[in-house]
Parts: structure tokens; C-alpha cells; sequence
């Protein structure tokens, strides 16, 4: 009897997607190159083609036995938990979670990391279920003074500043306090 | 050997400023191999462009300590976290983070640090030993079809461990592949699936990926118990494992130092592929198989030694061959270019003095693991304590700005947390993401090596295979692939 769930299906078809695009795209790239017999779609076509046949091996699995762990597997933990979402408010905080690291990540380019990082990390606390505000402006603080002191001022790594004022010209400022912090240490 | 080793020492430690460059190595490399998010690469990627600034000696010298430190670093992580600070740690996690759960993570951090220590120190006086014999053998006998042959065992290696079947291993490894395909192809430099992106032409950097796959993960997955309540601190442990405990697992130890000089040994392969198959062969000669993955602390014990048995290992073809065998010794060639010179055998003859101040430099280095190493564990497991809440934001700007760094791309950064939910969903399907990173680190090398030896054969198989050592790789790598499929399809069909 089939043990096939509607997250299968979706698993199998996801990995039949990328299968197809990758296939699909080979095609952009389908040059000869004169001193290799197999061009430069020989090794990514016979990785595609592979994927393709374990992707059938996986569902055969899927089918008969479902998302039951094959016995004898090394190297998986036999107590993880099944979770379960008793709302639609935590599969909301659980997306929250997964979009703000992209929202800062986006937001880098034109904030840049010194206006970007503290809001990043308040907002990383709260949604990880911390509600005494002084303890999240604290913390805040205290990551940012650290990241600051151990990057900017003792590494000085190149960080993004952002292109967009205010940011832009408050990275400037940070830089500046910088350079005149190493001239005060040398002079 | 023995005058030369003391030389070297001599003008190791007869520089004050040369000692402080050492403890700065041997410090920084456990403190970044350590916390959580960035790793001996980001480090090493910082520190670049300041070598400039210091002798050629202390330069190589200061990353060679690294290396060796932060390799052992990045299985504290991996224990306390289920985030391994480099790939090769990623093995120790398969027992290491099971063990912390326990209640154990003392037990799992000592044998790592004990045996980081024996492994690192072994490789260190092999290479003292052997590195001019063991580069002209390298020479006469390893080619690229031992290479892609090693790559090829390998990955057969690695997917079956991790995933929840054999073909979740596969299809991790294949994954892995498939990633490494992006950007320029190693033999014609054409452009492959950069989707319109002219940054994908260089290639997705393995950094990015790699902290997005094990630090960002574990952060979503540990973030994801967090908002449905289900959320359990790690518990925190300070006893130690006793040395009758270890003494048990020698063989194993041995084992292990054998395979990971081998695997260092090779270019491009390095410690990553060392530890994927000190564990792969501990769990393929003990007789408690089920027990890998659960909190085994032989498989702690068999990753931690074999990853840093293949640090000296790796040091041989840089310095004989200059052929590096992983990013770090990537970096180094850096090192060595910024100061006009060019590692290969005539370093040799050229600057004695600064092989054996690099070769003292990494054997002090690997015993200072033992000390400093213990001290530091003391004090790094209280890293437990601090709630996820306050944790987590500090691991995913310290990932932010390694995966940065490296290229000054915030794509970069973009595609770590891409890979971050990759491997989140991966994980909850039971995916392999260890495998997963593997295939891209080997994805190029194993491509490079396929094409050269195909064309060293002239695309003639059989002479592929008249060559022992690949033959003997590649139906090792194939019977471990039957055992896969036979073992897989017969559970399948199991009623």
C-alpha cells in the first residue's frame, strides 16, 4: 500500500524542477571546447541525469515506506522531534524568523551594516520571544559594541557602508571616529 | 632532521615579536575556529593583506598555526552547537552534538581536543620526517586520476552517512555537485548557470554556503523549536573522558592518523575528505555500527584525529609541490606571492629556515592544543549558558560579515541565508547537509581531475584503470555504492 503523503509529491516534484532547469539551462552553455572531448555540459548533464534516477530511487522509497529512516543509516539522530504548530500564529513568527536575515541581507547594499545591524539584531531578540525591552536594548547594544570593537577598530574590515543618506553618512561617521581612534593609538 | 628542528625552534622562539605572531596564530585560530559563525577562513582572509607588514617566515608560519588550531577550534562548535566551524569539523558533529544532548558535551569536546592534539602532532613529525621522500612518491604515483578517484570514493563515502536513506545521501552529494557547477567550467573557463548574474561567473564561494548550510541552518531549526515551544537548551558538562576511556579507541586513532595523512597528502583534497573517511572507516570496522550517530565518541574521536593528521599532511604538497591542498593552504600561496616568492621545491634550497620555523611552528602549535586547548574548552562550554534569544543574533551577524569578507560581495551574504533555508527545509526532509557541502567543495576539483586524466589517457578507460592505486579508489568507491543501493532497495521492499 502506498505511504505517499501530499509533502512527497512535493519533495519528488521539487527535485524533478531543479532536474528540468538544470537540464534546460545546459543548454546556454553547450560550447565545444577543443582539447575536452566532453565540453562543458559533459560533467553537469551526467550530474543532472544521476540526480534525476536517485530522485526515482528516493520516491520509489517515499512510496512504499514514506518518510520512515532507512535502517542501519549512519550519522542521523534518532531523537529528533516532530513539530507540530498548534497556530497560525508561530508558523507567522517562523516565517518572520526566515525573512528578516533576507530583509538585512537586501538591506545592506543601501543602509549598509552600521545602521542595518542594530535594528537586525533587536528585532532577531524579540522574535525569538524576549519581551523585557531593557534586556533587548541591552543586549543590542552590547553585540553591536562588540562587533564594532573586534571588525572596525582591532581588524579593520571592510564592511558595507551603504549608498543611501542618512545611512551613508553615518557609516562615514563611524569610519571617521575610527581613523581618528588609530591616530590617537599611534601618535 | 633532529638539527634542523631545533634550529627552527630556536628562531621561533629566539624573536619576541615572532613568539607574539605565535600565540596570536595559536590563540586566534581556537577563539575563530570556536565561536560559532565564523571560521579559521574568515580569519585568515582578514589577516591577509597584513602579512605584508611581517617577514616572510612569520607570515606562512602564522597561518600554517592557524590551520592547525582552527581545525581543531571548529569541533567545539560542532559539539556544543551543530555548527561545524569549518567543513572537515562536520563529521564530529554527527556524535559530538548527539553527546552534548546527552548531557556529555565534556566527554565529546576532551577526546576532541586530546585527539586533535595526537593527530596534528603526528602529522606534524611525519612531515618532518618524510616531506621530500613523501612529495617525490606523490610525484611518481599520484596523478589526476588518483585524485578524481579519491574524490570519487569519497563522495560515495559520504553519502552513506547523514542522510535519513541512501538516496537522501545521494541526492545531498548530488546537490552539492550540482552547486559546484556554477560559474566558469575548470577546462574551457565558459560561464555555466549564472542565471543573467555577472557575480555567479566566479562561482558560488564555499564560505557563504558553507555558514549558510551549518551555522544559519541550525539557527532556523533551533529558532523554529523556539516558536513552537518546543525549544531545549543543551545541557552543559565538564567531565572530561578519562584517558583509560580513550586508550580503548586506539586502533581507531591510528586508523585515523592513516587515513588523514593519506587524504592530506593529496592536492586539493585536505582535511575535509580526511575526516568524511576516518569516520567512514570507524563505522565500517566497528562492530557497534548503529551506535555512529548517536553519541559514539569514537566518532568524534576518529573525525577530530583524522582532520588534523591531514593539517602537516597538507603542508607537503604546498611546500614540495606548491600545490595547495584546501582554501587555507590557498591562502598561503597568497602569503608566499606577497613576498615575491613561490612555494615548491625550491623553497627548500632557497629559505631552509623557513620551512623548519613553519615545521617547528606547527608542531608547538598542535601540542599547545593540548593546554591551551583544554583550558580554553573550560570556558568555551559556558558558551551553553547564554539564552538562544541573545545567541543566535550574534552567530548570524559573525556569519553575516565571514561570508562578506571574503569577497566583499553582499551576495555573498545574500546567499548564505538563501543556503541557511536550503539546508533548514533540507534538514526537516532528511537531507545529509554535511553531504551537501562536500560535493561542492569536491565538485570542482573532482571535475578537474575527471578532464585532465581523461585526457592523460586519451580517453582510453582501460588505461584509466591499469593504474593500481586508482583502480584499487575506484572499486573501493563502487563496492561502497552497491553495498548503498543493495542495502537501500532491499529495505524498500522489506515488508
Amino acid at each position: 500500500m502506498s505511504k505517499l503523503k501530499t509533502n512527497h509529491k512535493v519533495e519528488t516534484l521539487i527535485w524533478l524542477t531543479i532536474v528540468a532547469v538544470f537540464f534546460v539551462f545546459s543548454f546556454e552553455f553547450n560550447q565545444e571546447i577543443e582539447i575536452y572531448k566532453f565540453g562543458a555540459t559533459g560533467w553537469p548533464r551526467v550530474i543532472v541525469g544521476l540526480l534525476l534516477l536517485v530522485t526515482l530511487g528516493n520516491f520509489l522509497h517515499l512510496y512504499k515506506k514514506g518518510s520512515e529512516a532507512q535502517f542501519g543509516r549512519v550519522g542521523i539522530s534518532d531523537d529528533e522531534e516532530e513539530i507540530s504548530y498548534d497556530g497560525i500564529g508561530s508558523i507567522q513568527k517562523l516565517i518572520a524568523i526566515l525573512a528578516l536575515p533576507l530583509i538585512f541581507a537586501w538591506s545592506l547594499k543601501p543602509v549598509g551594516f552600521y545602521s542595518a545591524t542594530p535594528v537586525f539584531i533587536a528585532l532577531t531578540i524579540m522574535l525569538l520571544g524576549e519581551k523585557r525591552i531593557k534586556w533587548v536594548l541591552g543586549i543590542t547594544l552590547f553585540i553591536y559594541l562588540v562587533l564594532i570593537l573586534l571588525f572596525m577598530v582591532i581588524l579593520n574590515a571592510p564592511l558595507p557602508q551603504g549608498n543611501i543618506s542618512p545611512f551613508y553618512d553615518f557609516s562615514a561617521f563611524m569610519l571617521t571616529l575610527n581613523t581618528k581612534l588609530h591616530q590617537s593609538l599611534n601618535y | 632532521m633532529v638539527d634542523n628542528f631545533l634550529a627552527g625552534s630556536a628562531a621561533l622562539f629566539g624573536d619576541p615579536f615572532t613568539i607574539g605572531v605565535f600565540i596570536f596564530g595559536v590563540i586566534g585560530g581556537m577563539l575563530f575556529g570556536a565561536i560559532p559563525g565564523v571560521s579559521m577562513l574568515t580569519l585568515a582572509a582578514i589577516l591577509l593583506p597584513f602579512t605584508a607588514s611581517l617577514e616572510p617566515a612569520q607570515g606562512v608560519m602564522l597561518f600554517a598555526v592557524i590551520y592547525c588550531t582552527g581545525t581543531y577550534g571548529g569541533a567545539i562548535t560542532a559539539i556544543l552547537f551543530n555548527i561545524p566551524g569549518a567543513p572537515e569539523n562536520a563529521p564530529t558533529a554527527f556524535d559530538g552534538y548527539p553527546m552534548t544532548r546527552k548531557g556529555q558535551s565534556g566527554k565529546a569536546v576532551g577526546a576532541a581536543v586530546l585527539c586533535s592534539a595526537i593527530g596534528g602532532v603526528s602529522s606534524a613529525l611525519i612531515m618532518m620526517v618524510a616531506t621530500e621522500p613523501l612529495a617525490n612518491w606523490a610525484i611518481s604515483n599520484i596523478g589526476p586520476p588518483e585524485i578524481f578517484a579519491l574524490v570519487f570514493f569519497g563522495l560515495a563515502v559520504a553519502s552513506s552517512v547523514g542522510g535519513r536513506t541512501m538516496w537522501k545521501g545521494w541526492m545531498s552529494v548530488l546537490l552539492g555537485l550540482l552547486i559546484a557547477t556554477i560559474g566558469q567550467d575548470p577546462v574551457g573557463g565558459i560561464n555555466r548557470y549564472n542565471f543573467g548574474i555577472s557575480d555567479l561567473a566566479a562561482g558560488i564561494a564555499f564560505v557563504p554556503a558553507i555558514m549558510g548550510f551549518f551555522a544559519v541552518s541550525e539557527i532556523f531549526v533551533q529558532a523554529e523549536k523556539k516558536a513552537v515551544g518546543m525549544y531545549k537548551a543543551p545541557k552543559l558538562s565538564l567531565d572530561f573522558p578519562t584517558i583509560l576511556e580513550l586508550w580503548s579507541h586506539k586502533i581507531a586513532v591510528l586508523r585515523s592518523i592513516l587515513v588523514g595523512f593519506f587524504c592530506g597528502i593529496l592536492p586539493g583534497i585536505g582535511a575535509t575528505l580526511a575526516a568524511f573517511m576516518g569516520y567512514g572507516e570507524a563505522v565500517r570496522w566497528s562492530k557497534n555500527k548503529d551506535s555512529f550517530g548517536k553519541g559514539n565518541i569514537e566518532g568524534v574521536i576518529s573525525s577530530e584525529t583524522a582532520n588534523n593528521a591531514a593539517t602537516g599532511a597538507a603542508m607537503i604538497p604546498l611546500l614540495a609541490l606548491g600545490l595547495p591542498g584546501g582554501a587555507m593552504t590557498a591562502l598561503m600561496v597568497g602569503v608566499f606571492q606577497m613576498h615575491d616568492l613561490e612555494p615548491g621545491p625550491m623553497v627548500f634550497y632557497n629559505s631552509p629556515e623557513l620551512i623548519w620555523i613553519v615545521f617547528a611552528a606547527m608542531f608547538y602549535a598542535n601540542v599547545s592544543i593540548l593546554f591551551i586547548g583544554l583550558l580554553e574548552t573550560k570556558t568555551i562550554l559556558h558558551l551553553l549558558k547564554i539564552p538562544f534569544q541573545f545567541l543566535a543574533p550574534m552567530i548570524l551577524l559573525l556569519a553575516s560579515i565571514g561570508s562578506y569578507i571574503g569577497r566583499g560581495l553582499v551576495l555573498d551574504v545574500m546567499i548564505m541565508f538563501c543556503t541557511g533555508i536550503m539546508g533548514f527545509l533540507l534538514r526537516r526532509s532528511g537531507y545529509s547537509i554535511p553531504g551537501i557541502v562536500l560535493g561542492i567543495i569536491l565538485g570542482k576539483i573532482g571535475e578537474q581531475n575527471f578532464a585532465q586524466g581523461m585526457q592523460m589517457v586519451h580517453y582510453d578507460v582501460l588505461e584509466y584503470l591499469s593504474r593500481p592505486i586508482c583502480l584499487l579508489l575506484i572499486i573501493a568507491g563502487f563496492l561502497t555504492l552497491f553495498t548503498g543501493i543493495y542495502k537501500a532497495l532491499s529495505y524498500t521492499f522489506k515488508s
